[in-house]
């Protein structure tokens, strides 16, 4: 079952992190959002391998979007 | 001769009154997930200090000798207790009887559990389980007729709020007064999953042509979200847990001011980690939470209302032991621009504070109001001025220190209403009405347009201004009062309560809008 990570600020897609396949613990940095010229990192909220990223760079985010989709850890 | 068999006939409609709506209801309610009142009294209050009122409150059945057959209680159960040894006043719903709904109680018991905290200058805990004021039409039928709305004490209710730290606890499905009850309140939370909030609940907004179950049309995570309660939680203990823990640092009305407790965390403590918090590249976000969890008494944050307006975090907290009410920026939203529900949420605070004479501490890193078409729809700068409105009528003693940028109207807040304010800023500190990069091509645009490089002259232009931005020159004019060492701060803000606390007496006395 896949846990849908979502942006917490509009703005736009600064640079991605991860690709997928990619595997990554919790609390990693997924992808950067630039707004109000900060960059501001989203990071996992679970460990697991990215099932999807759905967005690129440059790609305008709104608020409670959904960037990356991370499945369940490989098992073994 | 004496007067034990009354004692024990009395006795006799106790012990049925606390098997609340009989055994079947109660097993129905934990099937559901949730406690019993009784059972949430037990938890919440300290250990044997509950003194229940109108213990044999309810409906009585006699025979035909006029024999006590059976007593089906009021379903509000009430008393004085303690909470950490503090004297409150607790009325509670019994969602067994009568589905809690509020003409299944006996008026006069439902009126006195309302009205009693403020009366005796007490807190109010409320544990909120029930289906609302009106319960069924049924009723009408009884009743022959039906009536214009009007609850009496709930006038008196809100207006206790100006008076008496009143929390809150939805802990089952609630509608309508229910609702009303958990917001009408200083401090409330909800139950993930097994508590429920709306102005009318599915069957009603069916009827208005919207077919929504309990938890989509009002469940905690939604209400948490939108400000209409303050934080979501996953259980009854850990609801109870927050009411305490917010209880702690207030009064017990506004007879008095907010006690202090014994500290054992240094005053004098030096904060290394704080001297590189700030990252040099103003692109950067750090967490401002383990920065708070640094400058306060060890373990004393008390963090409200994190799941919305969430580039402000709202706080309380303690510095030397005093308690006080914490505003901070968080970079990771919107850089810590005020959105229009950070500005709300500012604005509950701030009152609070008010109220209950909490000095209030804000940490500031703020590029101003959130910019842009959504805020604009929004609503921004009617919301964001008012909730300057609110930061400059406090009359309570303010610090602000600016740990990175103050810039536009929203950084205003750096200080509240009285005089009695400090500021401090850390040496990365950044400030101005427009951060320079804004501002560079509309007041210079002749120049540029005109330059034979103009991006380059716009660079030249911008490289100028940078050194003229550092906060030392502002501190060299005295435009700032003391520029201060980041690991200082504890010492800093500790300083500031002592001082603060003889000043904390006095108050607008505007009432409280919750």
């Amino acid at each position: 079952m896949s846990r849908d990570v979502h942006s917490e600020v509009a703005g736009s897609i600064f640079e991605l992190l991860v690709a997928p396949g990619d595997e990554v613990a919790k609390g990693d940095t997924l992808l950067l959002v630039e707004s109000m010229k900060m960059e501001i990192p989203i990071e996992a909220p679970v460990s697991g391998v990215v099932a999807a990223v759905h967005v690129i760079v440059g790609d305008a985010v709104a608020e409670d979007q959904r960037v990356v989709s991370i499945d369940p850890p490989r098992q073994g | 001769m004496n007067w034990q068999a009354e004692i024990d006939e009395y006795a006799r409609r106790q012990e049925l009154a606390r098997e609340m709506g009989g055994a079947e209801k109660v097993a129905r309610h934990h099937a559901n997930g949730k406690l019993t009142v009784r059972e949430r009294l037990d938890a919440l209050a300290d250990a044997g200090s509950f003194d229940e009122i109108g213990s044999a409150a309810g409906f009585p059945e006699y025979d035909a000798n006029g024999q006590l057959v059976g007593l089906t209680p009021a379903n509000v159960v009430c008393g004085r207790a303690r909470l950490d040894g503090r004297e409150v006043f607790i009325t509670g719903d019994d969602f067994t009887v009568r589905g809690g709904a509020n003409d299944g109680g006996l008026r006069e018991k439902f009126a006195f559990a309302e009205t009693q905290a403020v009366r005796w200058g007490l807190p109010l805990v409320r544990l909120v389980d029930g289906t609302g004021g009106g319960g069924s039409v049924r009723h009408l039928e009884t009743l022959g007729r039906t009536y214009l709305p009007e609850v009496p004490i709930f006038a008196e209710a809100l207006s206790a709020l100006a008076e008496v730290p009143v929390v809150a606890l939805g802990l089952g499905s609630v509608a309508g007064m229910g609702a009303a009850r958990v917001c009408a309140s200083h401090y409330s939370v909800m139950v993930r999953g097994t508590s429920q909030l709306f102005a009318a609940g599915p069957p009603v907004v069916a009827r208005a042509g919207e077919q929504v179950d309990k938890e989509t049309l009002g469940g905690a995570e939604i209400h948490a979200k939108n400000g209409t309660i303050d934080d979501a939680v996953d259980s009854e203990a850990e609801a109870f847990e927050r009411a305490r823990r917010f209880l702690s640092y207030l009064p017990s009305s506004t007879r008095e001011l907010p006690p202090r407790i014994d500290c054992d965390d240094p005053a004098e403590r030096r904060e290394e980690s704080l001297v590189g918090a700030i990252p040099r590249d103003a692109r950067r976000v750090y967490k401002m939470r383990p920065i708070l969890d640094a400058v306060f008494d060890t373990g004393s944050v008390f963090e409200m209302g994190r799941a919305w307006g969430r580039s402000v975090i709202t706080a309380l907290a303690r510095l030397d032991g005093w308690p006080v009410a914490v505003l901070a920026s968080d970079p990771y939203h919107y850089g810590g621009a005020w959105t229009v529900d950070a500005s709300r949420k500012a604005i509950r605070l701030v009152d609070l504070a008010e109220n209950f004479r909490l000095p209030v501490v804000h940490l500031v890193d703020i590029p101003g109001f959130l910019i842009g078409t959504a805020a604009e729809r929004n609503g921004i700068m009617r919301y964001g001025t008012q909730a300057l409105a609110a930061v400059r009528s406090s009359t309570v003693p303010w610090c602000g220190v600016i740990v990175r940028k103050a810039f536009g109207m929203a950084a205003l807040s750096q200080r509240g209403g009285s005089t009695a304010f400090q500021r401090f800023a850390w040496p990365s500190a950044q400030w101005g009405s427009l951060p320079i990069a804004g501002g560079v091509y509309a007041a210079y645009r002749a120049e540029i347009d005109a330059a034979p490089d103009p991006a380059a002259r716009q660079a030249e232009i911008e490289a100028r201004l940078e050194a003229v931005q550092s906060p030392i020159r502002t501190a060299e004019a005295f435009g700032i009062e003391e520029i201060i060492d980041p690991r200082d701060t504890r010492r800093h803000l500790c300083r500031f309560a002592t001082l603060a606390a003889p000043l904390r007496a006095g108050g607008r006395g505007f009432g409280y809008r919750p």
